[in-house]
C-alpha cells in the first residue's frame, strides 16, 4: 500500500517537476515569477483535447498545442515582461496573472467550465512488479520527463547556448559586457519554459485522462511550491522539489484525507521558506554592497 | 436604491477594504498574496464569537480583526525574514494553509460552511469601508507612512538612518492583516454565512491585481482600483461569458502601457495644481 | 574623551581574504580627518564596519565614548555617527524633502512622532527644518522634486544634507567630491567648512588630494587594509611607503 502510494506520488511529482523546471528557467534567468505558465500548462492539455475532438491525430494535436503555448508565451514576453524592465517587480507578476485569467476564460468560453474526458491514447496496460501496479502511461511520462530534464541540464552545461543562459542568470551586466544578445535570448527562454509547461499539461491529460480550463491552477501553484522547496534557479532542485511535493500530496491524501493536501503541501513550502529560504539545493543570496 | 445596486455597492465596500489590506504592506514593499487567509481568520473568529458566545457583532468584528492582526504579528515575524518573491510565495502558502485549516475545522462547520447569527446591514458595511478609507488617508499623512516607503525604497539605508526596518515591516504586515480581518468579519456578518472555499488564492490574487491596477504610489490608487474592478465587470454584464476575458485583456494591455497604475503621484500633483489655479 | 571616533585592532576578512588588518586610529573631536589610500585599500569597508553594515572579526569601535562594536546598525546613528554613500543612496520613491525627513528619523522616532499627521499640518517644524537645511545648501528649488531625475551633483549634495539632518556629531562622507564639477566642489568645500565650524567631526574618504588638503587637518593612509601612515597631509605625502602605495595612480600629485 505504502509502496504503491510512493509510486503514484512520484508519477504526479514528475508533472510538478516539469512545471517547476519551467518556472525555474523563468525565475533563475529572468528573475520573473511567470504566472502565465499554469495557463500554458492548461493550453497544452485543452488545445490537444480540442484538436483531437476535431479528429486530428494525436501527434498533430500535441504539436498545435505546443505551438499555441509558444506563441502565447511570446505575447507574454512582449506585454508582461519586456515593458516592465526597471519598474516595480510586482507588475510583471500581475500581468502574467492577467494572462492566466484571460487564457482560462477564453478556453472556458470555447469548451465550458466542466471537466472533459481526454481520450485514452495508450493501451490500458499495467506492469505488475510484486504487489505494485504501474500504468503504462505513468511509466512513459516519468521516463519522458526525466529524459527531458536530463537533456536540459546537459544542454545548459555543455553547449554554448547553455553557457550564455547561465551567464545571464549569474549577472546581466557580465552578459552584456561579453556581448551576449539578451534581447534575443529572452524570447527563446520564454518559448522554452512555455514548451515545458505545455508538455507537462499534455502529459497530465494523457495520464489522468481529464482536462478542464482550470487544470493549470492547482498544478501550477504546486509547481511553484516545488521550485521553491528545491531552490529557485536550480534544475535539480526543481526535480527534487517536484518529486517531494508529489509524494507529500499523494501520501497525505491516502493517509490523512484529501482536504488536508493544501495544509501539508503549502505547510511544507512555508516551513522551507522560513527555515531555509534558498530551498534545499539553492544557494543563499549574497549580501548587497554599499 | 434597487437591490441590485445595493448588492454591487456592498461588494465594492468589501473590495475597498481588501484593497487597503493589500496596500499597506505593499507600501512597505511586501507583496502579500495571502490576504484571503487573514480575511478568513477575521470572518471565522468573529462568527464564532457571535454564534457560540452570543457576542454582539459590534464587539466580535473588532476582536476578529485584532486576532487577524495578532496572527499577522506572530506569523509575520518569521515570514518577513524572507524578501521579494520569497515573501510573496510565503504569504501565498500561508493563505492556502489558513483556508485549508478552516476547511478542516469541524467546530466551524468544516467544508459545509458556517452560518452566522448576527446581521450587518449594507449601511454598516459602507460606514466600515468609509472608516477604513479615512484611517488609511490619515496614516498616509504620517511619518509612519513615510517610513514604510523608505523601507520599501531602500531598507539598508533606512536602517542606517535609524528606522526600525523589521518593526515597520511587521507593523505594516499586521495592520494589513487586521484590515483584512475586519473586512472578513463584516463579510461573515453581512452574508450570514462563511465558507472556507470563498477565501481562496484567487481572492488574494485579484485583490493584488486591482491594487496594482489602481496604482500604489498614492493612497487613492487602491480605492480607484477597487471601484474599477467592481463596477466595470458589472457594466460588461451584457456580454456575460466574455466579461472576465475582456477584463483580463484590458488589465494586461493597461499595465503594459502604464505599469505604475492608474493613479500616480504626478497625476495627483496635476490635479492639485488645477484646483489651486482655476 | 577627546576622540569622537576611535578604532582599535580592527580586522575583517571576506571569504578568507583579509580586507582590514589590525587597524587602529582615532578621529579627534571637532576636527576633519581624511581616510585615503589606493582603490581597494579598505576605506569603504571601514565605514561599513563603523555604521554596522558589516560585523567585525576583531577589534573595537567607539563613537563619542560609546562602544558600538556589536551594536545593531540601526542604533548606531543615535550614538552620533551618520554617513553618506559612495553610490548615492537616495530613496527613489520619495521626494527630496521626504528623503530629508527620513534623515531626521533618529530624532523623531517615538510612537507619537510616527503617528503625527505632519503632512496635514502646514509648515510643520520637520518640514521647516528640512527646507531650511536645503536652503542653506542652495537647493531649496528641488524640495518637491522626485530624486530620480536630478543631476548627479545635486543628488550628491542632497545625500550629504540628509546625513547632516540626523544631527550627528560625527559624519562619515564617502567620496563627497567624486564626480562634482569645480563650482560644485567649491560649494561642497564651503558646506563642509561650515559644518566643521559648528563643531561637527568629519571623516572623509576622498581621492582628490587638493580637496583633502583644503579641508583636512589630518589624514590616515590605508593600503591593503593596513594603516601605513598618519599625520598632516604635507608630511604623509613624503612618506616613502605612501609614495610606493600610490605609484601608478594619480593620487601622489
Amino acid at each position: 500500500m505504502l509502496a504503491q502510494q510512493i509510486v503514484n506520488g512520484l508519477m504526479l511529482g514528475a508533472i510538478y517537476m516539469l512545471v517547476a523546471v519551467a518556472f525555474t528557467l523563468a525565475i533563475g534567468v529572468l528573475n520573473f515569477l511567470n504566472f502565465s505558465l499554469p495557463g500554458l500548462f492548461m493550453v497544452g492539455g485543452m488545445v490537444s483535447f480540442g484538436m483531437m475532438k476535431l479528429g486530428w491525430p494525436w501527434f498533430l494535436a500535441f504539436a498545435v498545442a505546443l505551438l499555441a503555448a509558444a506563441l502565447i508565451s511570446l505575447l507574454v514576453e512582449r506585454l508582461a515582461y519586456r515593458r516592465m524592465q526597471g519598474g516595480d517587480p510586482e507588475v510583471p507578476l500581475v500581468s502574467s496573472l492577467g494572462f492566466l485569467v484571460l487564457l482560462e476564460n477564453l478556453v472556458l468560453i470555447q469548451y465550458g467550465s466542466d471537466q472533459q474526458a481526454f481520450p485514452a491514447l495508450l493501451p490500458d496496460m499495467n506492469f505488475r512488479i510484486g504487489g505494485l501496479v504501474i500504468g503504462m502511461a505513468q511509466v512513459l511520462s516519468l521516463a519522458v520527463s526525466l529524459a527531458l530534464v536530463f537533456w536540459l541540464s546537459r544542454f545548459l552545461k555543455a553547449t554554448n547556448a547553455g553557457r550564455r543562459i547561465r551567464t545571464v542568470a549569474e549577472s546581466r551586466e557580465t552578459a552584456l559586457l561579453m556581448g551576449i544578445d539578451i534581447s534575443r535570448l529572452v524570447p527563446q527562454l520564454f518559448v522554452a519554459s512555455a514548451l515545458l509547461a505545455a508538455f507537462a499539461g499534455i502529459l497530465f491529460a494523457v495520464n489522468y485522462q481529464q482536462v478542464s480550463p482550470f487544470m493549470g491552477e492547482g498544478v501550477g501553484f504546486k509547481g511553484v511550491a516545488a521550485m521553491i522547496v528545491g531552490g529557485m534557479g536550480s534544475i535539480w532542485g526543481a526535480v527534487l522539489g517536484g518529486l517531494l511535493i508529489g509524494l507529500a500530496e499523494v501520501l497525505s491524501i491516502s493517509f490523512i484525507g484529501a482536504d488536508m493536501v493544501n495544509i501539508t503541501v503549502y505547510g511544507l513550502l512555508l516551513l522551507i521558506l522560513i527555515v531555509r529560504p534558498q530551498g534545499l539545493l539553492g544557494r543563499p543570496a549574497s549580501r548587497e554592497k554599499l | 436604491m434597487s437591490g441590485y445596486l445595493t448588492g454591487v455597492l456592498v461588494v465594492l465596500a468589501f473590495n475597498v477594504m481588501a484593497a487597503y489590506a493589500v496596500y499597506l504592506p505593499m507600501a512597505a514593499g511586501q507583496l502579500n498574496l495571502g490576504i484571503a487567509g487573514f480575511m478568513a481568520i477575521g470572518a471565522y473568529a468573529s462568527a464564532f464569537l457571535t454564534n457560540e458566545y452570543g457576542w454582539s457583532m459590534w464587539t466580535a468584528i473588532p476582536l476578529g480583526s485584532g486576532l487577524a492582526g495578532l496572527m499577522g504579528i506572530i506569523i509575520g515575524i518569521p515570514v518577513l525574514r524572507t524578501h521579494g518573491i520569497y515573501l510573496a510565495m510565503a504569504t501565498f502558502a500561508l493563505g492556502q494553509v489558513i483556508s485549508a485549516v478552516f476547511l478542516n475545522l469541524e467546530v466551524v462547520g468544516g467544508a459545509a460552511g458556517y452560518p452566522v447569527s448576527d446581521y450587518a446591514s449594507p449601511q454598516v458595511v459602507w460606514a466600515a469601508a468609509a472608516g477604513v478609507v479615512v484611517l488609511m488617508l490619515y496614516i498616509s499623512r504620517t511619518r509612519f507612512a513615510l517610513c514604510l516607503t523608505a523601507v520599501k525604497s531602500d531598507a539598508t539605508v533606512a536602517d542606517l538612518l535609524g528606522v526600525s526596518v523589521r518593526g515597520m515591516q511587521v507593523a505594516a504586515f499586521a495592520l494589513g492583516a487586521a484590515v483584512a480581518g475586519f473586512g472578513g468579519g463584516l463579510y461573515a456578518h453581512h452574508y450570514n454565512f462563511v465558507e472556507a472555499q470563498h477565501f481562496n488564492v484567487l481572492l488574494s490574487v485579484f485583490t493584488v491585481l486591482y491594487v496594482l491596477f489602481g496604482g500604489t504610489q498614492t493612497v487613492w490608487g487602491p480605492l480607484v482600483g477597487a471601484a474599477f474592478f467592481t463596477l466595470v465587470p458589472e457594466l460588461l454584464r451584457a456580454s456575460d461569458q466574455w466579461r472576465y476575458a475582456v477584463f483580463a485583456a484590458f488589465i494586461i494591455l493597461f499595465m503594459a502601457v502604464r505599469p505604475q497604475g492608474l493613479v500616480t503621484t504626478s497625476l495627483m500633483t496635476l490635479f492639485r495644481r488645477r484646483r489651486v489655479t482655476p | 574623551m577627546s576622540a569622537a571616533l576611535s578604532i582599535s585592532g580592527l580586522s575583517k576578512s571576506f571569504a578568507g581574504v583579509r580586507a582590514i588588518r589590525d587597524l587602529s586610529f582615532e578621529v579627534p573631536k571637532g576636527r576633519t580627518t581624511a581616510l585615503i589610500g589606493p582603490n581597494g585599500a579598505g576605506k569603504t569597508t571601514v565605514f561599513n564596519m563603523v555604521s554596522g553594515v558589516y560585523g567585525v572579526d576583531a577589534g573595537r569601535i567607539t563613537v563619542n565614548g560609546t562602544d558600538v562594536t556589536h551594536m545593531p546598525s540601526r542604533r548606531r546613528i543615535s550614538t552620533g555617527v551618520a554617513r553618506s554613500f559612495q553610490n548615492i543612496r537616495l530613496m527613489s520613491h520619495l521626494s527630496v524633502l521626504e528623503n530629508l525627513l527620513v534623515g531626521q528619523h533618529v530624532r523623531a522616532s517615538s510612537l507619537a512622532a510616527l503617528l503625527t499627521p505632519y503632512r496635514l499640518i502646514p509648515n510643520h517644524r520637520w518640514k521647516r527644518e528640512a527646507r531650511a537645511a536645503l536652503a542653506e545648501s542652495g537647493l531649496e528649488a528641488y524640495a518637491d522634486e522626485t530624486v530620480g531625475a536630478l543631476p548627479y551633483g545635486v543628488r550628491k549634495r542632497i545625500d550629504l544634507v540628509r546625513a547632516t539632518l540626523a544631527g550627528a556629531s560625527v559624519l562619515m562622507l564617502d567620496e563627497p567630491a567624486a564626480g562634482l564639477n569645480p563650482s560644485e566642489t567649491n560649494a561642497l568645500r564651503d558646506h563642509l567648512r561650515a559644518l566643521a565650524a559648528k563643531g561637527v567631526t568629519l571623516l572623509v574618504v576622498e581621492h582628490d588630494m587638493h580637496f583633502v588638503d583644503s579641508i583636512c587637518e589630518n589624514v590616515v593612509v590605508l593600503n591593503f587594509g593596513e594603516k601605513i601612515a598618519e599625520g598632516p597631509l604635507s608630511v604623509v605625502r613624503r612618506d616613502p611607503k605612501v609614495r610606493e602605495a600610490y605609484i601608478g595612480t594619480d593620487g601622489e600629485d
